[in-house]
């Protein structure tokens, strides 16, 4: 059940050197990290590791005290998280942070339009388009995700009604509706039940199988971590103390340390 | 130079004890009270009444009013209004306070009776006032008094805060009231006390005011507007930074002048202006030095954050634990049939009637304004009332002098307000919803004092002929005309509101991070629904002044604006058809009041819009959207009742779901 990477040229995600500080904390301390196309990469460590914070500067909501980011080759250290976002980069968050007044299937149409469309975001108001039907290959890609994702039964609701579980898979859902080639995954499986949690494990598989799309999931289940990525960094007070697959991230006194004692790969580790 | 310096002392120092008061109610409750004002007036009012009116002596007269009913009306308006604010947006904590502002002047008019108090009122010191010579500067007893209180405010306000027990409990409150409430401290005591100290402050400014500034509510609001400027260069927190601005305002109010030729129209404009360039300076020195202004950012724990509000306006908890969103504020239906009633009026009303409805439906377009930028667009803009004076005035100015025909004046009224617009909503991108609502209070403001008080536009006080277009020259063809209109924005905005548009601009309201991972921007989102907010309120502006005759600046003073937000919140922000109603109730029941009920009734309707503000507090979807709610639901009820007795009939339980579907509410709600 582990996708893994073939070797690319060209990562669809590159860090180098990543250093913020947050007044006298650093947060993170030259952090390098590698995303290769059609992947899913992992990214684990403790509370404050710098998790987050990687995805903030990756995803261009938190600007870096040092390094850069290259996007599909394209630096892009300094651009807007909508240029990030109009590049293929999509990502969700550990709170969820969803638009309240929209229902679900609402999400995954406004975040499709946003990334195909763009044109309809300021010319909509101006035309009847609203009144006629979304074109089929709009219907079929939501609908698709909305399956794929467990939510067709929920399409209509407002998102301020759903529990937790089901607002994660919807951020999931908006973030691939977006046309990404690659999305930042916050530990989507929190708050999610084991049948859920596994159902989204398969679904997030799939897109990278089929839709070639790499993903770089954060997630405090570390063994849901190791049996899903093929590479995985551990990050510890802001720097990367272990890189590379499942076995010599297991093996890795480094990351034991960094547990404190914790048996950070559940009952299935060594 | 020194007794200028003495001189500008005394209004600075009205400046920093509202300051004071403003900064420490924010400090301990996050709400900047709009009413700080006229509730200075208020007490003000009262003391004038002991005092002058009875026969009071000044002690009593000041103990009572200020001592006693300042603090006895902190602790009413924290039960009866600002509890209900803390986890509400700041769209309501402004429209609840901008309420009680509104209502505070005319019951005092009420309370105290409705006499006109001409040039400067009786303070604390006898009458008249001793006079003594500082440094060469004439300074009155009055005015040395305000000298006492700020330095009383200073030593005994940081000496509380900084050393006491009571202070440590306050100041905890400003970091974490969550935290703060579960080690043990009750904070409703805490902001008993605050709102205590806070109205006695104001009642304060209010007597120390009354002998320099007069006893005039609008006065008393503008000194108020002035001290925002102070708390803005204090970011809204720090107390000493605040006093300081407050006092250097007041000075450079004296010295400036100095500078300036004496008795020109520039020096008059400029001087009431100065406390708003102090505040546009620095809120440019924060933007450039920290790229943005957020009024929450840097407070509160993981847990205050946990029970914030999310997102923009128009969410709130209700009595059952519901959160209620406006997903459809009042429903296709009850608009419909609100509409056509309206348009059967013009056939059932004359005379004067026909004129108020027309002057009515005209500010049911400039609502609309409202609607989408505070409505749709999520910004607390307080300065609507500038647009529709752009508007207008060019009107005036296009149709009136320069022979224009007047729908062609009117259209380009309107896009001479879009630049002003777009300007305004990317220059305030970066700045927190309270920030906005300060900014565009002072834009307006500012816009009052420099553009439109020149005498091309007052035509001493007379303003600007405008007549109604050729071919609907009676007020009842004019009321179709201004329906017509209403009408085509009202489908422009529902079809917004359905469209990609109307998706962005809401993802863009709940949650930016959100919308700028999926590639919205933002700055286009806002800036665009700012410029047409701009353009409507523009056009409603022009036809206010069509309607009635006469494009003038005092019929869109920014002031005026306050009420016209509280009743468009109160009948709803993000509905169509709660414009037109607000548009109606601001012009029909005044009318009702002045024609059919006794005189003092007349302060009643401004009272009843005040106190519909404040229940916004309660009920953040505006009156008729919950009308409209509540007939949903019976209707719901019914549908439920008459599936229960069809075998195939759909359960009770499955109707309260779709019911909670469509309109966002919980199923306990729709139950």
């Amino acid at each position: 059940m582990t996708a893994v990477a073939e070797p690319a040229a060209t990562p669809v995600l590159e860090a180098a050197g990543i250093r913020v500080r947050f007044g006298g904390l650093m947060a993170l301390d030259d952090v390098n990290l590698r995303v290769e196309a059609a992947s899913l990469t992992g990214l684990v460590g403790p509370n404050g590791a710098g998790k987050s914070t990687l995805f903030g500067v990756c995803s261009g909501l938190i600007k870096p005290n040092g390094g850069r980011v290259v996007l599909k080759g394209r630096e892009v250290t300094e651009a807007s998280p909508q240029v990030r976002a109009r590049l293929g980069l999509a990502r969700t968050f550990q709170q969820p942070e969803l638009f309240m007044g929209l229902t679900v299937r609402q999400h995954l149409t406004l975040a499709y339009r946003a990334s195909r469309a763009r044109r309809r975001l300021l010319t909509d108001m101006f035309t009847a388009a609203s009144l006629r039907r979304p074109g089929p290959e709009e219907t079929e890609r939501v609908d698709g995700l909305l399956e794929m994702l467990s939510l067709t039964d929920k399409a209509h609701r407002v998102v301020d009604v759903l529990p937790l579980g089901a607002t994660r898979l919807v951020e999931v859902g908006r973030a691939l509706a977006a046309n990404p080639s690659l999305v930042l995954l916050d530990e989507p499986l929190s708050g999610l039940d084991a049948t859920e949690s596994t159902q989204l494990a398969h679904a997030l598989l799939r897109v990278v199988d089929e839709e070639k799309i790499s993903l770089l999931l954060v997630e405090h289940d570390v063994a849901t971590v190791l049996r899903l990525c093929g590479h995985i960094y551990v990050l510890d007070f802001g720097t990367v103390i272990a890189e590379g697959d499942a076995g010599a991230i297991r093996r890795d006194p480094a990351v034991r340390t960094a547990y404190l004692g914790d048996d950070p790969y559940g009952d299935d580790g060594t | 130079m020194l007794q200028y310096v003495i001189a500008g002392l005394a209004l600075g120092g009205l400046y920093a004890i509202a300051a004071s008061g403003l900064v420490v109610t924010y400090l301990s409750s996050g709400i900047l009270n709009f009413a700080f004002g006229s509730t200075a007036y208020f007490i003000a009012r009262f003391f004038y009444f002991l005092n002058t009116q009875h026969g009071w002596g000044i002690a009593p007269a000041a103990l009572v009013a200020v001592g006693l009913a300042g603090p006895a009306l902190g602790v009413l308006f924290y039960f009866a209004l600002f509890r209900f604010l803390t986890l509400s947006s700041t769209l309501i904590k402004v429209v609840a306070t901008l309420g009680l502002s509104l209502m505070l002047p005319y019951l005092a008019t009420l309370l105290f009776g409705n006499i006109s108090i001409l040039g400067k009122a009786p303070g604390l010191a006898p009458e008249p006032p001793k006079v003594f010579h500082v440094f060469g500067a004439p300074v009155t007893m009055n005015e040395i008094f305000v000298f006492i209180f700020v330095v009383l405010v200073v030593v005994v306000g940081a000496g509380v805060l900084r050393y006491t027990d009571v202070g440590l409990r306050v100041r905890a409150m400003v970091d974490s009231p969550a935290m703060t409430s579960l080690s043990g401290t009750n904070p409703t005591a805490v902001s008993v006390g605050v709102w205590a100290v806070s109205i006695f402050l104001a009642g304060l400014v209010g007597v120390l005011s009354a002998p320099i500034i007069g006893l005039d509510a609008t006065d008393f609001t503008y000194l108020m507007a002035a001290a925002f400027a102070a708390v803005i260069a204090a970011q809204l927190r720090n107390l000493t930074v605040a006093v300081v601005v407050g006092l250097l305002m007041g000075i450079a109010g004296s010295v400036i002048p100095q500078y300036l030729p004496p008795n020109s129209p520039f020096t008059q404009a400029v001087i009431p202006s100065i406390p708003f360039v102090v505040m546009a300076v620095f809120l440019i020195y924060f933007l450039v030095r920290r790229g943005r202004l957020i009024e929450t950012e840097g407070t509160g724990g993981a847990l205050d954050r946990a029970i914030a509000v999310q997102g923009a306006e128009s969410a709130v908890k209700d009595e059952t634990g519901e959160v209620r969103l406006s997903s459809r504020p009042v429903g296709w239906v009850p608009s419909i049939l609100g509409f056509a009633v309206v348009c059967a009026l013009p056939f059932i009303l004359s005379g004067l009637w026909i004129g108020l409805l027309a002057t009515g439906v005209a500010y049911g377009v400039l609502f609309l304004g409202y609607t989408l930028v505070t409505g749709e667009g999520g910004m607390v803009w307080l300065c609507v009332p500038t647009f529709a004076a752009v508007g207008g005035l060019m009107t005036g100015q296009l149709a009136g002098l320069h022979g224009w025909p007047v729908l062609g004046a009117v259209v380009v009224g309107g896009l001479v307000a879009v630049p002003f617009g777009l300007i305004l909503g990317a220059l305030t991108i970066r700045l927190g919803n309270l920030y906005v609502a300060l900014v565009t209070l002072t834009f307006g403001l500012l816009m009052e004092n420099l553009v439109f008080s020149q005498e091309r536009f007052l035509n001493q006080g007379l303003g600007v002929t405008v007549l109604m277009p050729g071919f609907a020259t009676t007020p009842k063809a004019f009321t179709y005309l201004a329906l017509a209109i209403f009408a085509v924005i009202a489908v422009f905005i529902v079809n917004l509101r359905r469209s990609t548009t109307g998706m962005a601009l809401s993802a863009v309201r709940w949650s930016e991070p959100g919308a700028k991972t999926i590639g919205l921007s933002v700055l286009h989102m806002k800036v665009v629904t700012a410029g047409l907010a701009a353009f409507i309120a523009g056009i409603g502006g022009a036809l206010l002044a069509i309607s009635l005759g006469v494009a003038l600046p005092n019929n869109y003073a920014t002031l005026l604006g306050v009420a016209w937000l509280a009743v468009v919140v109160l009948c709803g922000i993000r509905s169509n058809i709660a414009a037109l109603v607000a548009g109606l109730m601001t012009t029909l029941l005044p009318g009702v009041a002045e024609n059919y009920l006794p005189a003092w009734f007349q302060q009643i309707p401004p009272i009843l819009f005040g106190l519909g503000a404040i229940g916004i507090a309660r009920s953040p979807d505006g009156v008729l959207a919950d009308y409209a709610r509540q007939l949903r639901t019976l209707a719901a009820r019914g549908r439920a009742r008459r599936h229960r007795g069809s075998p195939q009939g759909m359960a009770p339980a499955e109707a309260g779901l779709e019911l909670s579907a469509a309109d966002g509410l919980g199923p306990k709600v729709a139950r």
